[in-house]
């Protein structure tokens, strides 16, 4: 997308051209950032901060296999009711922790400025209660998520995460590839497309390939 | 500054941005084995591509070569990689026209292997070269160097390797950059020290 502007110009640029240019670099830098903030919290179970970077339009929340929350108001239905418990002081076990590594991002700002979309992995380690047994965990999945800038700030518009596989530490992912199927009684809908390893399933891009446009 | 140093500097950073993309899309093409969009990466005046102990192939025909006997075969929905694309180093020669960038690979797969499945670590690092060709930045040579390839069960420090990577019998030549865990060997840094180097 942003590609035809770089390539309409060459050297010569008068100060607004330049000022694009420099505005889109900010732009993905700053999504870029957001995403990482996200991580951050997420690992820290900060949820208000969490819903906080959400537009008030935000479109969709979908954690597979949790299901699709709607709206601004699925995000606090998620964020905070269920994993905040709706901000009654919870005691978290210290051994409970997870850490979401989050790599690679891909990001497109559109020509107009006003939205991007950001393709991302995760590489994760959790310990979590399963049953009534810590467990600990692998997983890897992916991340395509929609971004809007309101009022000069980047928020999250749309959060899509797809899990390719979560292992117990002992099994890995060819013995034991999707460890529980945990769907959450409050999702508006059930997930758009949960299809663990070894179904093959590839989570759709939102860009084209810069080379060949295709 | 006056505009025209400032250009030059949003241009930087633009190349950084493109070619940290190009590193990144190429990572999730390889993955998914997406082999015309993994070719189309690749500059038409392309040096070599170098992948583990599988040999040195020349020239775009080359790498095509090499890549289809990776990718252009479909595969079974349970053999998979997701080789991370992490820790980019991206530097600009002063032309602007050419590129280096180092990379660290985590990675976790399933293969087959002797007949069996096989779940498997396996680390890496690239050193590569980037060239801009008509705005567009590709990549103009891609060295992948093995650091340890284990099965889950064992981890690196019992089983280095699972195998021996054995060079591919269309390759143009010799492995250069194969030296895997635990041999001492140092991928050497396409990049210059930023302090001492300057």
């Amino acid at each position: 997308m942003h590609k035809q502007v770089l390539l309409q110009r060459w050297s010569n640029m008068n100060l607004e051209e330049l000022e694009k240019q420099v505005q889109l670099q900010e732009d993905i830098q700053e999504i870029e950032h957001l995403q990482r903030t996200y991580g951050y919290y997420f690992d820290n179970h900060m949820w208000q901060e969490i819903v906080d970077l959400f537009s008030d339009n935000a479109e969709s929340v979908e954690i597979i296999d949790h299901g699709l929350f709607y709206g601004k108001k699925g995000v606090r239905r998620i964020y905070w009711d269920m994993f905040a418990g709706g901000g009654k002081p919870r005691q978290w076990p210290a051994w409970e922790q997870w850490s979401v590594i989050q790599i690679g991002g891909v990001v497109d700002v559109s020509p107009d400025g006003k939205t991007a979309w950001g393709r991302w992995q995760t590489w994760l380690t959790e310990s979590l209660p399963l049953g009534a047994f810590p467990h600990n965990e692998w997983s890897h999945g992916y991340y395509e998520n929609k971004y809007v800038k309101e009022d000069g700030k980047w928020k999250f518009s749309k959060l899509h995460w797809n899990d390719t596989f979560c292992t117990p530490i002992e099994h890995g992912w060819l013995k034991n590839a999707q460890l529980g199927w945990m769907p959450l009684p409050d999702a508006d809908a059930p997930p758009t497309a949960f299809h663990p390893y070894p179904s093959g399933y590839h989570v759709p891009y939102h860009y084209k390939n810069p080379i060949t446009g295709k | 500054m006056n505009l025209e140093k400032l250009e030059k500097q949003v241009t930087l950073l633009e190349d950084i941005q493109e070619i940290e993309n190009l590193q990144k899309l190429y990572g999730y093409y390889f993955d998914y084995s997406m082999f015309p969009e993994v070719m189309g990466l690749f500059s038409e005046n392309t040096d070599s591509v170098e992948v583990t102990g599988h040999g040195v192939f020349r020239g775009k025909e080359g790498a095509r070569r090499m890549y289809e006997a990776m990718l252009a075969t479909k595969r079974s929905g349970w053999i998979f990689f997701e080789i991370m694309q992490s820790q980019g180093v991206v530097d600009i020669a002063t032309d602007g026209k050419t590129a280096t960038g180092c990379w660290y690979t985590p990675s976790f797969e399933c293969r087959p292997f002797g007949g069996a499945q096989r779940q498997t670590w396996q680390f890496g690092i690239y050193d590569n070269e980037y060239i801009k060709e008509n705005g567009k930045w590709y990549f103009k040579k891609l060295r992948w160097s093995l650091i340890f390839w284990t099965s889950f069960e064992s981890g690196f420090l019992k089983v280095p390797r699972l195998t021996d990577d054995l060079a591919f019998p269309n390759a143009d030549a010799s492995p250069t950059a194969y030296h895997p865990y635990p041999s001492r060997y140092h991928v050497p840094f396409p990049f210059k020290h930023p302090v001492a180097d300057a």
